[in-house]
């Protein structure tokens, strides 16, 4: 066999020659956000888009402040970006635990049963294309409150995935696998946690991965249409509102940042978990 | 048996192959001679790790001899051409084409100034071949193993190589239709005359269908151990063979070299 | 031995998706010994894996049973561990994670430092130690399927079960991983049951090799015990007579399966013309000088002569081949050796007794013993010496080689042994081989000669490998070589084309005893079609002046032709039932007298000879007296049986053959 090359120690041990050495790997990013950055303020620059640019967040006061301190706590719905944030994550890790533990229980019972796979898979498929706005009348409706609604909306978004990726991860188990467990008689228990979990692993994270982008964009939607309420996406309507469009630009690009770092999150789980994989 | 003209068509001349590795270079090849003249079926067996798809990378010129040199009429190998071809075990057919379409896209790569009616017509001609015309228009997705190194043949050959490189071909395939597989093969060979270097891991395959058998020591700087020459009349078929006493000895012969002498421990 | 594994009668269909069943395993019965390594071989789609998964208990069987210790397999269960294709271990755990699942599940009475010396050990058994904290993807295939068989071997099952175990791996790395399976088997006493298509695979691993036949419905076709002592090493083993024998027969009836399948695939029609039944005939021939009478028949038109204007000959590689053909009769007839009919007729091929019958003696003499020149070269050129020479070479083992236990070489060759006090079956080992093998084996030193017929002796004398010591001239000179064999139900469906074949054969004969066609027979017989080896290989008669077994009356080696010399004689073919039963092939037939009534068609040779104008060659030769001047009574040959001083214990039984009746056509 011909021996894989392996990669040698770095010859300098400088940070910045390590840096240096590693640009392939971050130069590419930062050139193409700083590039769309400069293009978007030129583009406000030159008046053909209305939207102010980058350079406008740091100039205009509301903004500036919002950005510089992010931990105020003024009372009421007067409060800080973190705190904002944190408020809509509290709600969205609620709703998505919430999910995770029933979509991944009722996953494995639907990939283990093909009778109830067939019973319910209809049903699963339709209730998964209504949209998570949708569920918000229906929500409010029903809880009465904007809390648990919320919560809930976040549930129903972000349960489908998960639902329906355990259910194929327990299907797509290996006939070998399942022949190893049988000719060593493996008790259910032993099954479930030796063979059927890690087997599904690889399919429930990608179902937990989808649903948590699924569940912070839920959790916008839910709370411009809750008034009253602390959250990033309350804080959105509200600014729109009042039309300071810098604030507008400037949740937005929080509620991008944190998506983003969830999904991350998850991936390195997601590789930390599988890693003999 | 093989015409044969005074000068070799392909000749290995103190060919090697080094790779650097972070602990020092890695001599995967050394000092391979070899001829293969004009027609001639030569098969290369050894084990894993005996360096044969490095041997055969140089041959299709994918990479470069570290030392010696690959000729060809006479002409050092520099780079892959269509004088060459090669048909991997994995087929490498394209999956979204039928098997005309595959064969097609290699001839029209090869000579596109073809009128389009010639190319047309070297295309069935090759699928004919190997018996494949009636399902020309089917995707390759929708054949079996089988069908699908029967275009890989007939795509390698509708370029008319100078050399069919085949790596083990045969290797993914059912001992039926390997058997089917391989007596095509030689009357392809047969009808077409061209000149054949082909990697197994069969000494039964090799036997069959080979006038030589290279037998490869083992690495690391594997070379040629030594190359057994296979003279049953041909055409061939399996059960002549087996009624030649000739059969065992060469088989023993090669057994030996590869269990005994060249043994070789698979666990690292 | 105690019966492990009892396969009882074994039935198993599989419903097809377009509604109907798929029989895939019908009548299947296999006891498996206690310590015993059995190969289950065929092609794909056989069953095999079914039949695997069956004793493993992950498939039922539809009807019948398998039992494991006298108990009923109803489930899977950790005694019966089985090696999957694909390793199937799991990708999340390391190798000895791999190991300790299955050992942690199973012996979960033992405390952890037992069981982790039991996971050590074995993976070590398969030479794994240092490769323990690996996961799987790290290692190469060969590898894998080691954790594998550790994992399996780890929980000491009663069986272990091993379902193309090597079928994922390139043909030189499954080698390796075959000798060191061989190995644990050996050390463990393993019994265990393989699927595999590999037929160096099996011969090298098994005990017992059950070969099973194409499906639908597919049925054990044959069980071969492969007889190469243990422990065996590839390349040791690849020296011994059996190997090469025992691979051409798998190898055989695999080709035939795939034949039968072809063959079945055509439609056959029977084309009757000019008065005749059936003029469309498939002949079987060997590759021996003694086919002569059916290529020269081919060759100069004697068939379309005689109205069979559509006859093929099929070129068999082994007599089972010619046996084969007549069972599911894709054979019409064939040449076969003399003792061939009454064998066949007292079911001496292992199934029910198949009445066949020979209207013609196509060949007389044409076979000699030759011995191995290492052998000449120590003095060991008479029989005399070759006693005494194996008196002093005791510890070795002493194989001959034969082509078939119903043919003249067999017996003429056990009658010279043991009228020269070599006792056939104690002194020596007479092997039935494949002729090309012989050869090979005999250059190699593995056999210490051979009988057989032409081209074979010449071929060793030319090559120098052998050194003729007697030839049939000397034991039994004019004794029947081969015959002209057919089905009896075949001859009573197509009386006329068996007259019509039968005078073809004849006139054919008549020109092949001539001298002067000789050297014509041999160019034609140097075709692919028949012999396929060189012209000058191939003779008919020693040179004049030659001395040695070859000629040593100054007579022809081959007799085609003459008077008495093609009627089939009932005396012949009761010498040779007589001589099958003295060495146990067969037992003696109560009712010998209906055996030959039924097996001699001399009515259809007296017919053919008459319409041809030769009613001279009709005559009836007198007793049999071969070389050693005793003399045999046809009327007692129960006297005979118990007076030869030589003789295995043989028994006297009735054949039953029922009443003669046509091939429904």
């Amino acid at each position: 066999m011909v021996p894989t090359p392996q990669r040698r120690p770095g010859k300098s041990s400088s940070p910045l020659g390590w840096l240096l050495r590693q640009r392939g790997n971050w130069l590419p990013p930062v050139l193409g956000i700083g590039g769309f950055l400069v293009l978007w303020q030129v583009l406000f620059n030159l008046g053909i888009l209305k939207l102010p640019g980058p350079i406008s967040l740091f100039t205009e006061e509301r903004t500036r402040s919002l950005i510089l301190d992010p931990f105020f706590d003024n009372g009421g719905l007067d409060k800080g970006l973190f705190w904002q944030t944190l408020a809509s994550l509290g709600r969205v890790a609620q709703g998505y635990l919430l999910a995770a533990a029933i979509g991944i229980s009722v996953g494995i019972t639907v990939g283990l049963k093909q009778s109830i796979n067939r019973a319910f898979d209809p049903l699963f498929q339709f209730l998964r294309m209504v949209a998570p706005l949708a569920w918000v009348p229906i929500a409010l409706v029903v809880f009465q409150q904007n809390q648990p609604a919320a919560i809930f909306v976040i549930f129903i978004t972000a349960v489908w995935p998960i639902l329906i990726n355990t259910a194929e991860g327990v299907r797509q188990i290996p006939q070998d696998y399942r022949n190893v467990a049988l000719v060593l008689q493996m008790s259910s228990r032993r099954f479930f946690t030796k063979v059927l979990i890690p087997s599904a692993l690889p399919y429930i994270f990608t179902g937990l991965r989808i649903s948590i982008g699924l569940a912070w964009l839920a959790i916008i939607a839910a709370e411009i249409v809750m008034p009253g309420t602390v959250g990033i996406g309350f804080f959105i309507w509200d600014a729109y509102q009042q039309n300071y469009v810098g604030e507008i630009v400037l949740g937005v690009i929080w509620i991008g940042a944190i998506g983003l770092i969830l999904d991350r999150l998850m991936l390195w789980i997601q590789k930390r978990m599988s890693s003999g994989q | 048996m093989t015409t044969t003209t005074t000068q070799p068509l392909l000749r290995f001349e103190d060919l090697g192959k080094i790779y650097p590795t972070p602990t020092g270079p890695y001599c995967v090849l050394e000092k391979i001679n070899l001829e293969v003249m004009q027609g001639e079926f030569v098969c290369v067996i050894g084990h894993s790790g005996c360096g044969k798809s490095t041997l055969l990378n140089m041959v299709s010129g994918f990479s470069t001899p570290s030392s010696g040199q690959v000729l060809l009429n006479g002409a050092p190998v520099v780079k892959p051409g269509p004088d060459r071809m090669v048909v991997f075990q994995g087929y490498a057919l394209l999956p979204w084409m039928t098997a005309y379409e595959n064969v097609h896209l290699a001839i029209d790569s090869v000579k596109p100034k073809l009128p389009e009616r010639e190319k047309r017509e070297i295309a069935m001609e090759h699928l004919r071949l190997v018996g494949l015309e009636k399902a020309s228009e089917k995707l390759i997705t929708q054949l079996s193993g089988g069908m699908k190194q029967r275009v890989a043949i007939a795509r390698a050959l509708a370029i008319r190589p100078e050399v069919l490189i085949l790596d083990e071909p045969f290797g993914a395939l059912d001992a039926i239709t390997k058997e089917e597989l391989q007596v095509e093969l030689l009357q392809i060979w047969n009808t077409q005359k061209c000149t054949v270097l082909m990697i197994t891991h069969d000494i039964d395959e090799a036997l069959f269908l080979a006038d030589r058998l290279v037998m490869m020591t083992n690495g690391p700087s594997a070379s040629i151990g030594e190359v057994m020459t296979i003279d049953f009349p041909r055409p061939r078929n399996r059960e002549d063979i087996m009624e030649d006493p000739k059969y065992y000895e060469l088989r023993n012969t090669a057994l030996d070299f590869l269990y005994n002498r060249f043994a070789h421990d698979d666990v690292e | 031995m105690t019966t492990l594994v009892d396969v009882q009668n074994i039935e198993k269909d599989f419903p097809l998706a377009g509604g109907g069943n798929y029989l895939a395993l019908k009548g299947i019965d296999l006891e498996i010994r206690q310590g015993e390594f059995i190969s289950l071989i065929g092609h794909s789609g056989c069953g095999k894996s079914t039949l695997l998964n069956m004793i493993a208990g992950l498939d039922l069987p539809t009807d019948g049973v398998v039992l494991l210790d006298g108990e009923s397999i109803k489930r899977p269960g950790p005694d019966r561990m089985v090696v999957f294709q694909n390793y199937s271990l799991l990708p999340w755990l390391t190798v000895r994670q791999n190991v300790a699942l299955a050992v942690d599940e199973v012996m979960p009475d033992l405390g952890r430092a037992e069981r982790d010396a039991i996971i050590d050990e074995h993976l070590e058994m398969v030479g794994l130690g240092q490769a323990g904290a690996k996961l799987p993807a790290q290692l190469s295939g060969g590898m894998r399927q080691r954790v594998s068989i550790a994992r399996a071997l780890s929980i000491k099952p009663k069986l272990l079960l091993l379902d193309e175990p090597f079928g994922a791996l390139d043909a030189l790395t499954r080698g390796n991983l075959q000798e060191k399976l061989m190995q644990i088997c050996n050390e463990h006493e393993l019994t265990a049951v393989m699927v595999t298509h590999d037929v160096d695979e099996a011969v090298l691993l098994s005990d017992r090799i059950v070969m099973l036949t194409n499906g639908p419905g597919s049925k054990i076709g044959g069980i071969l015990e492969v007889d190469i002592p243990r422990p065996r090493q590839r390349l040791t083993v690849v020296h011994h007579p059996s190997y090469y024998s025992l691979r051409s027969e798998i190898i055989y009836f695999l080709n035939r399966q795939k034949r039968v399948k072809q063959w079945q695939a055509k439609t056959h029609k029977v084309l009757a013309r000019h008065g005749l039944e059936k003029v469309n005939l498939d002949l079987g021939i060997l590759p021996l000088a003694a086919c002569a009478p059916l290529a020269v028949a081919e060759a100069k038109g004697f068939f379309s002569k005689h109205g069979l204007d559509e006859v093929h000959l099929v070129r068999e590689t082994s007599w089972r081949g010619v046996v084969d053909g007549l069972l599911d009769q894709t054979l019409d007839a064939a040449m076969m050796p003399s003792g061939m009919p009454t064998w066949m007729t007292a079911g001496g091929h292992g199934g029910d007794p198949l009445p066949i019958v020979t209207a013609l003696t196509l060949s007389r003499n044409g076979n000699e013993v030759t011995l191995a020149k290492r052998l000449a070269d120590q003095g060991v050129t008479t029989v005399e010496a070759y006693r005494s020479w194996l008196g002093s070479h005791e510890r070795e083992p002493h194989r001959i080689g034969i082509v078939h236990p119903a043919s003249m070489h067999n017996l003429l060759l056990r009658y010279w042994l043991a009228a020269n006090g070599i006792d056939p079956d104690k002194d020596v080992h007479l092997q039935t081989l494949p002729p090309a093998q012989m050869l090979a084996d005999l250059k190699d030193g593995s056999i210490d000669g051979y009988c057989i017929g032409e081209p074979w002796n010449y071929r060793a004398a030319t090559t120098g490998h052998g050194v003729p010591i007697v030839g049939d001239l000397e034991i039994w000179p004019g004794h029947p070589g081969k015959v002209l064999g057919a089905r009896e139900d075949w001859a009573l469906a197509y009386p006329n084309t068996h007259i019509a074949l039968t005078k073809a054969l004849l006139e054919a004969c008549r020109y092949c005893a001539d001298p002067a066609h000789w050297s014509e027979m041999s160019e034609l017989l140097s075709d692919r079609r028949y012999l396929g080896i060189k012209a000058d290989l191939i003779r008919f008669s020693g040179q004049p002046g030659e001395t040695g077994p070859f000629a040593p009356h100054g007579e022809p080696h081959h007799l085609f032709f003459g008077a008495g010399l093609n009627r089939p004689s009932r005396t012949e073919h009761l010498w040779i039932l007589t001589q099958m039963a003295r060495w146990a092939e067969i037992p003696f037939p109560r009712n010998y007298v209906e055996i030959l009534e039924r097996v001699c068609s001399v009515s259809v040779f007296s017919t053919a000879a008459r319409e041809l104008g030769l009613e001279d060659v009709s005559y009836q030769r007198q007793g049999i007296e071969l070389f050693d001047g005793r003399a045999f009574n046809p009327d007692d040959p129960i006297g005979y049986l118990n007076d030869v001083k030589v003789h295995r214990d043989f028994s006297v039984a009735e054949i039953p053959l029922g009443l003669p009746r046509p091939l429904s056509v």
